[in-house]
């Protein structure tokens, strides 16, 4: 059945109440967008969420919405404590799935005689792609509890990084609640020896260059700078977190049952939040966030080491400070105004970013006056952007913009687009030196494969959702 | 990514399933197995044995390194599956895989009959 939308202005969409929808949906897009939106099943699915019990307020999609399992990929939907339910479909396999940056005290030009050394030591040193695991370090049965009960602090209370950077992750990188009893066998012993790693598909650690600043006074207060180089970690949980998922897509199912829950498409099976199934979900789905905060943390501690090595600088002297970690793919109890009343609603977002507006008691006191830094990675031949939350997201979005470009084409259409050619070749024209575990996700993952990044968060500007600080262009790209 | 497989019987859909995987995971090399593990499921249905028999693959993939080959169904009766997959392993032999396969998902799962023909279709997320 095709999807019936009303535009509301230059960038919202609604999609009107009908059939067992709950609420209306509301996707933030330009027209453009919109066209090759409508040509995917991404809208139906911001419909199908409408239909879940106790969702409060629209099912949202931001403007990098795509065609997700379940819940569409940039999708947010909040639920009340009372009437509302959690499923695992809408923060989808790759639990806490984020993106972190650093910022350091180096001029892009004092990288150019080491970019190609950097590159491969970064490579030789984060394991990326397919089932990467690291061979010199596997956590015993007790730390890896410890690890998903204590998320990024387990990794700095080891030596890998800094109290500082607890300050500059999202949640202090420690989801409350996290319940590492929940945790099946198979998940653990999945996570036993990935700690530390990339992964492959669209994960990616990246050397970039502030290419251009938009907003002079938030990067000051950021610590951004014209041409500094800065480093983006993009990765989540790994097997475990895909594991954790899998676990209660199957608890979650029998659930939909017992709770009398219909359901458009099994993927979005769930339970009240006030159930059993619903609590436990969530203590594990934090367990599996907070080891994908260790996970980006020992990444991050490896990659100063890195860096120190190349330039023959102590880590003090190179800062490699991280400015923030954001988790994309989560879902997590906020208080929200709704109608002019706080509520306390478990906020999903799937392929969305969590953006708090200026003033924002989570926000890091450093940051409060300027709002969250929000991370908006493109793709490894463009740009990427940093953002701050704006009002806008408080009121109409629950502090909640896009995370990425989002897919404009399959993997198969740009493994078929990329045919013939040479992509890290063509990246190395423009100065971008790749290095990639496999040749067939380079090709997946080449830029024509993205909406223009650029285009996704003037949209989430010109919305009120956020604020562009920031332009940062690839120099070191290390992909699965 | 979503996967279609046929078969005659439901034995040789999950089999033709299962080659679809490796596909997926490994392109159209030839290779030839000396690893063998057993395996058996339980499941509600054939959709959710479906779900678990792929799953499992990727599985012993990632923790094993057992690099899915070959696969044969001795048992099926839509509640339990019994059978094997072949393989080598991932770090003896130097398997580059094609890509990552993170799960199986339920997304608009399907496994029908029609007139003696079984047919499935299971989405991938990658």
């Amino acid at each position: 059945m095709a999807v019936r939308l009303e535009r509301i202005d230059e960038y919202r969409w609604r999609i009107p109440r009908e059939g067992a929808m709950r609420t209306e949906g509301l996707v933030f897009a330009s027209e453009q967008m919109m066209e090759a939106l409508q040509q995917e099943q991404a809208l139906e699915q911001v419909r199908n969420v409408a239909t879940l019990p106790g969702i409060v307020g629209p099912s949202m999609a931001m403007p990098d919405i795509h065609w997700g399992y379940g819940f569409p990929i940039g999708g947010v939907a909040a639920f009340g404590a009372d009437e509302g339910v959690v499923s695992p479909g809408g923060v989808g396999y790759d639990i806490n799935c984020g993106v972190r940056l650093m910022a350091s005290s180096l001029q892009a030009q004092e990288l150019m005689s080491v970019q190609k050394p950097l590159a491969d030591l970064l490579f030789r040193t984060i394991p990326s792609g397919v089932g990467s695991h690291r061979t010199d370090f596997r956590l015993s049965p007790k730390q890896e509890r410890r690890v998903l009960a204590e998320g990024a602090r387990w990794a700095v209370e080891r030596g890998f990084g800094t109290r500082n950077d607890l300050d500059h992750i999202e949640e202090g990188g420690a989801i409350p609640g996290a319940d590492p009893g929940l945790i099946s066998d198979r998940a653990l012993e999945r996570g036993r020896s990935q700690l530390g790693t990339l992964g492959s598909g669209n994960h990616f650690l990246e050397v970039q260059r502030v290419d251009k600043i938009f907003d002079p006074e938030v990067a000051e207060t950021l610590g951004l700078f014209q041409d500094q180089v800065t480093v983006s970690i993009h990765t989540g949980s790994r097997g475990l977190g895909y594991q954790v998922c899998d676990d209660f897509l199957r608890v979650m199912r029998q659930a939909s049952f017992r709770y009398g829950i219909n359901l458009p498409d099994r993927q979005l099976c769930c339970a009240p939040l006030s159930s059993p199934e619903g609590k436990d979900y969530l203590a594990a789905m934090a367990a599996a966030a907070n080891y994908a905060f260790a996970n980006r943390q020992m990444i991050t501690s490896w990659v100063r080491e890195a860096f120190a090595r190349i330039f023959g600088m102590g880590q003090d002297q190179l800062r490699l400070r991280l400015i923030y970690d954001v988790c994309h793919n989560i879902a997590k109890w906020e208080e929200h105004r709704v109608k002019g009343r706080s509520m306390r609603l478990c906020v999903h977002r799937k392929g969305a970013t969590r953006a708090f507006a200026p003033g924002h008691p989570q926000i890091p006191e450093a940051y409060r006056k300027v709002g969250q830094p929000v991370l908006i990675p493109g793709d490894m031949g463009r740009c990427s952007y940093v953002l701050v939350g704006a009002a806008g997201a408080m009121e109409e979005t629950y502090g909640s913009c896009c995370h990425g470009a989002g897919r404009l084409l399959s993997r198969h259409a740009a493994k078929r687009a990329a045919q013939g050619r040479d992509p890290v070749a063509e990246l190395a024209r423009q100065g971008i030196l790749v290095r990639a575990s496999s040749r067939a996700t380079v090709s997946e993952e080449i830029s024509e494969a993205y909406k223009n990044v650029s285009d996704v968060v003037r949209v989430v500007e010109r919305a009120g959702l956020g604020r562009i600080v920031a332009r940062l262009k690839p120099m070191i790209v290390v992909k699965g | 990514m979503g996967l279609e497989a046929g078969g005659e019987t439901l034995g040789e859909l999950f089999v033709n399933a299962a080659l679809a995987l490796r596909t997926v995971l490994l392109g159209d090399r030839c290779l030839v197995p000396d690893l063998v593990q057993e395996v058996e499921l339980p499941g509600e249905d054939s959709e959710e044995l479906l779900v678990a028999w792929l799953s499992e693959i990727l599985y012993l993939l990632e923790t094993r390194g057992l690099c899915p080959c070959a696969f044969e169904i001795d048992e099926i009766d839509g509640k339990r599956l019994r059978g094997r997959i072949r393989g080598l392993c991932v770090v003896e032999c130097a398997i580059e895989l094609e890509r990552e396969v993170k799960a199986v998902t339920w997304h608009r799962l399907s496994v029908s009959c029609n007139e003696g023909r079984w047919r499935a279709r299971v989405y991938l997320d990658l």
